[in-house]
């Protein structure tokens, strides 16, 4: 039915802000670690804001080279990165 | 009246599949699967929107969950993102307003581009040029797997025609040399308002096809068939005539909402109700105006339904204003009955005269406090102070992505 996993957990990320690139690429992570593991975003999905409140937040849907989907939050007012979700690869 | 022999200057956008395809944008992992899109995942939950995909196997927009995963068992579907699909809608909004000011869009995912006017900036090319380059455009800055579907046209009505004619990801021109044609390969549910009532209309005149109905003559359509002015401007409209580019005025405002478990719960039948009536309220503020009337609806689990509307001498615009007048007329209901769904919207739309000082302090204050809790909601988010009768709709109803139009998109998208 619906494959996604909520996690909603803090996560370190790398990201890579762009200063000559398309709005589409201006800015996503690179890589994150969650749990020990480190994972490499090998595509971005989408990326679009939206808000809590006043708080404005940079939704980041990213794919891993294993076919997985994460949605990664960036909190701007707060600086975080929150792993709310993931889709495993789905064959 | 010959087809309107005028150079189509009208482009009709349609983003495919709209939420399904942000939804596979999204998720690289869900494209070319069968999946569709949900506002609320239950067993009996409608599909609002499905992907090509399953579309190609059969799944339907408005099908059941169920239905569809007996069609796929493997149908995947996820919840609507209000925020996602705001993004895409303003970024297809802003490719769409660089080729011309006289751009608005019809719904979430169409819109509409009038050229007329534009010739001297186009350098030369073709609407079929721009066409392609907003395709393009679309994957470039919105992402690969977005497709449109362009329509060109003299009018509307026919560029919407062209822009369905053949998806997905199609470019199609109607105009005088090829309207018969395009007909001849339609049929007359085909064509955008003509349902299955219209049809049985046609049908009883003897207008079969598209093309008998493209034939019939205008006093036929507005005496007989349609028997109103609706005769005529189809007989426009199906020639490539403009007679759809008025704008349409807010005539109601509200919220329904179908329950997952029916009940006859009195405390948490009032309590949706009142969710109902606070998102009604902030709707109708939002608009910036106040409503003369009120209705309240809910159909029953037996088939039976019930529906109570007034109109009142003052404007109401405050959420305890509506829930009141509302609980009213609820309490009218037949008890004891389960409820399937309910509803309520507030009708007698006219501007807002808040801003006229009162006469009375208690209404002053009234107008003060609904206004402090606006802005308490805007700064924290939608919800953050709501009335205590809400507290069990509130955990059980969830904002829903409106369908048609797009102007409650910001209120959506204040979430706490």
């Amino acid at each position: 039915m619906d494959p996604t996993i909520q996690i909603n957990e803090m996560v370190d990320v790398v990201p890579i802000f762009r200063a000559h690139a398309s709005e589409l690429n201006i800015c996503m992570p690179a890589k994150m670690r969650y749990h020990g593991q480190d994972i490499e975003f090998t595509r971005l999905g989408m990326r679009h804001p939206t808000q809590k409140g006043k708080r404005m937040i940079h939704v980041f849907e990213m794919g891993d080279e294993n076919g997985n989907d994460y949605r990664l939050e960036f909190d701007a007012e707060r600086l975080t990165w929150t792993l709310v979700s993931m889709i495993g690869g789905i064959s | 009246m010959k087809p309107n022999h005028e150079k189509p200057m009208i482009m009709f956008i349609d983003l495919n599949s709209a939420f399904a395809t942000a939804e596979q944008q999204a998720h690289p992992s869900l494209r070319g699967k069968p999946m569709g899109v949900t506002n609320r995942i239950s067993k009996e939950c409608c599909v609002i929107a499905a992907s090509y995909e399953a579309k190609g196997i059969g799944i339907k927009v408005g099908m059941r969950l169920s239905e569809a995963k007996a069609i796929c068992p493997d149908f995947i579907i996820l919840e609507t993102d209000a925020p996602k699909y705001n993004r895409v809608y303003e970024k297809l909004v802003r490719i769409m307003k660089s080729y011309s000011p006289k751009t608005w869009m019809k719904s979430i995912d169409e819109g509409v581009i009038d050229f007329h006017g534009m010739e001297p900036v186009l350098n030369g090319r073709t609407l079929q040029d721009i066409g392609y380059e907003i395709k393009q455009r679309v994957k470039d800055e919105i992402g690969d797997w977005m497709r449109i579907n362009v329509g060109i046209a003299p009018n509307i009505f026919l560029a919407k025609q062209a822009a369905s004619w053949h998806k997905p990801d199609g470019l199609d021109t109607i105009d005088h040399t090829n309207l018969r044609k395009y007909y001849e390969e339609m049929e007359l549910t085909d064509l955008s308002g003509i349902a299955d009532r219209n049809e049985a209309r046609l049908n009883s005149y003897g207008i079969m096809t598209p093309l008998q109905f493209l034939d019939a003559d205008e006093y036929t359509l507005k005496k007989q068939v349609f028997r109103s002015i609706t005769g005529t401007y189809w007989f426009k409209r199906l020639r490539g005539y403009e007679i759809d580019d008025y704008e349409t005025h807010l005539g109601m405002v509200g919220r329904q909402w179908v329950l997952r478990d029916p009940t006859h719960d009195d405390v948490k039948l009032r309590s949706y109700l009142a969710f109902l009536c606070e998102t009604t309220g902030m709707k109708v503020r939002f608009r910036g105006v106040e409503a003369r009337g009120i209705c309240v609806w809910a159909n029953y689990r037996n088939g039976e339904s019930f529906y109570a509307k007034r109109m009142y001498k003052t404007g109401i615009y405050t959420n305890q204003d509506i829930y009141r007048r509302a609980t009213e007329m609820f309490n009218q209901r037949r008890l004891g009955a389960d409820i399937q769904t309910m509803g309520i919207y507030c009708y007698g739309i006219e501007p807002s005269k808040r801003s006229q000082l009162s006469m009375f302090e208690d209404i002053s204050k009234i107008d003060d406090i609904t206004k402090a809790v606006d802005e308490i909601n805007e700064f924290y988010g939608a919800f953050t102070v709501f009335m205590g009768t809400t507290l069990e709709g509130k955990k059980t109803i969830k904002q829903k992505i409106p369908f048609g139009g797009t102007q409650y998109f910001e209120l959506l998208l204040k979430r706490a």
